[in-house]
């Protein structure tokens, strides 16, 4: 009860922060509280980032990460531009979708039979899913297609189909985590691997499936990520990585895995797209917009952890205990 | 005897790579003879020091069981401040500890951040990252240019009998330095203790916070070694030139048989590990291979060494009687 109470509030927080930063950039220039600039600008461009960071949640949430997510968006859209010039548009699509799926696939069956650490593996993997989509491309850029533009430029009703498609997305990804067995077992897994597997639940295919379902999710970006910027190089991913990573972790879900709820996610995204843009339209050099995304970071995460200490001190055994298995496992 | 069975083990580890890279050496020998040359065997090495400086730093963070990968950002900055130095006309012999100091006070920062706030430590130099690359170009616009010659002096005239670059020497002194250190003082012990269980290090006298932050600092002032090697390589100095080695220094470091959860691993490895990773890329270009494939080729030899040794931690884990870990211990030996 305790713990819920406190969680929500930090959800509340978060939200308290978004809107103060919301009106304090729109009472700075007004140009930004205008319609066609917060949807064209502001969360077009955090789509796909806040896209692949709804599996990232569930990822970070069983204690694991995903290093590769932006390389695997990268390689997808590259494996499908090549196909699409090869057999057309059918073949891109599938392409796209398998490319994503078989690189999640490859880091759930690593990480959960081989059992190495996740932060391992995906570095491991980041490297190869960089260096094959630089050997297959050669080096040289890969341009985007008709399904491509279709999602990345065309709106339905007002809005971009981007938009449309990540909100649907972080619905189902919202009942997934809290309302549904899935969820549970994820933050099971979090909180002590072991006493999850042996109270029934197969966790080696959890794992699998949800870095599989994360890989899914990066091809699905990777249409948006082409169509928006019509060409792609190799090494587009690779600051993606971390830009994801810092918006899961600006929600409040805690890195050693167990704690946290898509909401915050949902709110980290909505953060950093506001900082995004409205240092923008206020002429703010966009190095000084790096060194702010780092602070509010950093405060984000001290604020995080005034909270769960506090929580702490209620369950000093069962952190503690927790966090010995886990130390074993890793 | 149990100890003696697991000393056997880990030295295997790093036996099979040092086989994996003899084997490779061997055959490049034959289907590369250009790979010997003086010129490409002295740029290799002078890349093998930068990387073994940098990685056992981070061999000693990941020790402790944190990470660093702020690393890269780090050294942009302190490569950057070097260049602001040596263009005011200092020379190599102030250059070197004005880096080292650099480095070492960024990097504690991140200890700080780790240990007094209580921030995992790969968020907290997530954290730090965008801050140093937020910072970099406030300071310097570009790049730094036309450097004088006193700048350049480590990589174009300082050479041992003439060919040998004297980052090779620097590297060998902190090598063997890391060596006696990890092996011999008193700290390491603290440093594994403190990777293999925090609780208990701290219940057994070891101010566990004072530690982890002079690690962080120690390993800041090797990644400033690093960046004056880097830095020095040529008259301009830009702001990303660490960009992305931290993840070269990791691996290094993983290759080696360090375990990311702590409390494992030898410099030994490590050293294997970088010279591995600082061989890929002049490899590929000499066996006629486009080097767009390096990067790939990297990749997949972390993963397979990974997974071959992670196999054998398993098989190990699974037998729990004593006298059958014993038997296990001395097949795998």
């Amino acid at each position: 009860m305790k713990k819920k109470l406190l969680k929500f509030s930090f959800n509340k927080a978060l939200f308290l922060i978004w809107l103060i930063i919301f009106f304090g950039i729109a009472i700075k220039s007004p140009s930004f509280l205008t319609a066609p600039y917060i949807i064209n600008v502001m969360l077009r461009n955090i789509v796909e980032i806040g896209m692949v960071a709804l599996p990232m949640t569930l990822i970070i949430i069983t204690g694991g990460i995903d290093l590769s997510v932006g390389n695997t968006m990268i390689l997808s859209a590259m494996l499908g531009g090549i196909a699409y010039t090869r057999w057309g548009t059918a073949a891109a699509i599938l392409v796209t979708l398998l490319t994503g799926a078989a690189c999640g696939l490859l880091n759930g069956i690593i990480i959960a039979k081989a059992k190495i650490s996740a932060m391992v593996t995906t570095l491991a993997t980041m490297y190869l899913f960089l260096g094959l989509a630089r050997g297959i491309s050669k080096g040289d850029s890969i341009y985007s297609y008709g399904f491509a533009e279709f999602l990345g430029n065309i709106s339905i009703s007002g809005l971009p189909i981007q938009i449309w498609l990540y909100i649907i997305l972080a619905v189902i990804f919202t009942l997934l985590l809290g309302k549904s067995i899935f969820g549970r077992k994820l933050y099971g897994i979090g909180l002590n691997i072991n006493a999850t597997k042996y109270s029934g639940v197969n966790t080696d295919r959890m794992l699998i499936l949800i870095y599989t379902l994360c890989g899914i999710i990066c091809a699905i970006a990777a249409f948006i990520f082409l169509g928006r910027f019509t060409s792609v190089k190799y090494d587009a991913g690779t600051s993606f990585n971390l830009k994801v990573i810092t918006i899961v972790v600006l929600g409040g879900t805690s890195i050693m895995g167990g704690v946290g709820d898509m909401k915050g996610t949902i709110l980290g995204t909505l953060i950093i797209a506001t900082l995004n843009s409205g240092l923008t339209v206020m002429n703010i050099p966009i190095d000084v917009q790096t060194i702010v995304q780092g602070i509010v970071l950093i405060i984000a995460l001290i604020a995080c952890a005034v909270v769960t200490e506090r929580s702490k001190k209620k369950r000093i055994i069962k952190v503690d205990t927790g966090e010995g298995i886990k130390s074993e496992t890793a | 005897m149990n100890e003696k069975k697991k000393k056997a083990s880990f030295l295997t580890t790093e036996f099979y790579l040092a086989i994996f890279l003899v084997v490779v050496l061997l055959l490049l020998g034959v289907l590369a003879k250009d790979f010997y040359s003086i010129n490409n065997m002295m740029s290799l090495l002078n890349t093998f020091s930068y990387i073994l400086i940098s990685a056992i730093g981070m061999n000693m963070i990941i020790i402790t069981s944190n990470i660093d990968v702020s690393t890269g950002a780090l050294i942009s900055v302190v490569c950057l401040f070097t260049a602001a130095l040596g263009k005011a006309g200092v020379p190599f012999a102030g250059l070197l500890p004005a880096a080292m100091l650099m480095g070492a006070a960024l990097s504690t920062l991140n200890g700080l951040f780790i240990t007094k706030m209580k921030i995992p430590a790969i968020v907290a130099t997530l954290a730090t990252t965008q801050i140093f690359q937020g910072v970099l170009p406030l300071l310097v616009e570009g790049s730094i240019y036309d450097l004088p010659q006193s700048f350049t002096w480590l990589a174009f005239e300082a050479k041992i009998f003439g060919i040998i670059p004297a980052s090779v020497l620097i590297c060998l002194i902190v090598t063997v330095i890391a060596l006696i250190f990890m092996k011999y003082s008193k700290f390491s012990k603290k440093i594994y203790a403190i990777g293999n269980n925090a609780n208990g290090a701290r219940l057994a006298g070891v101010n566990v916070n004072r530690t982890v932050v002079i690690t962080y600092a120690i390993a800041g002032a090797l990644f400033g070694i690093s960046a004056i090697i880097i830095a020095t390589a040529g008259q301009r100095v830009t702001n990303t030139m660490g960009t992305g080695l931290e993840m070269t220094f990791i691996a290094a470091v993983v290759l080696g048989g360090t375990s990311t959860a702590g409390g494992s691993g030898k410099i030994i490895g490590t050293v294997i590990g970088a010279f591995i990773l600082a061989m890929i890329a002049p490899a590929i270009n000499y066996l006629g291979i486009s080097p767009n494939w390096s990067d790939a080729v990297k990749g997949a030899i972390i993963i397979i060494s990974v997974v071959v040794s992670g196999a054998k931690y398993l098989k190990k884990k699974r037998v729990i009687p004593a006298e059958k870990l014993a038997k296990a211990g001395g097949e795998a030996s």
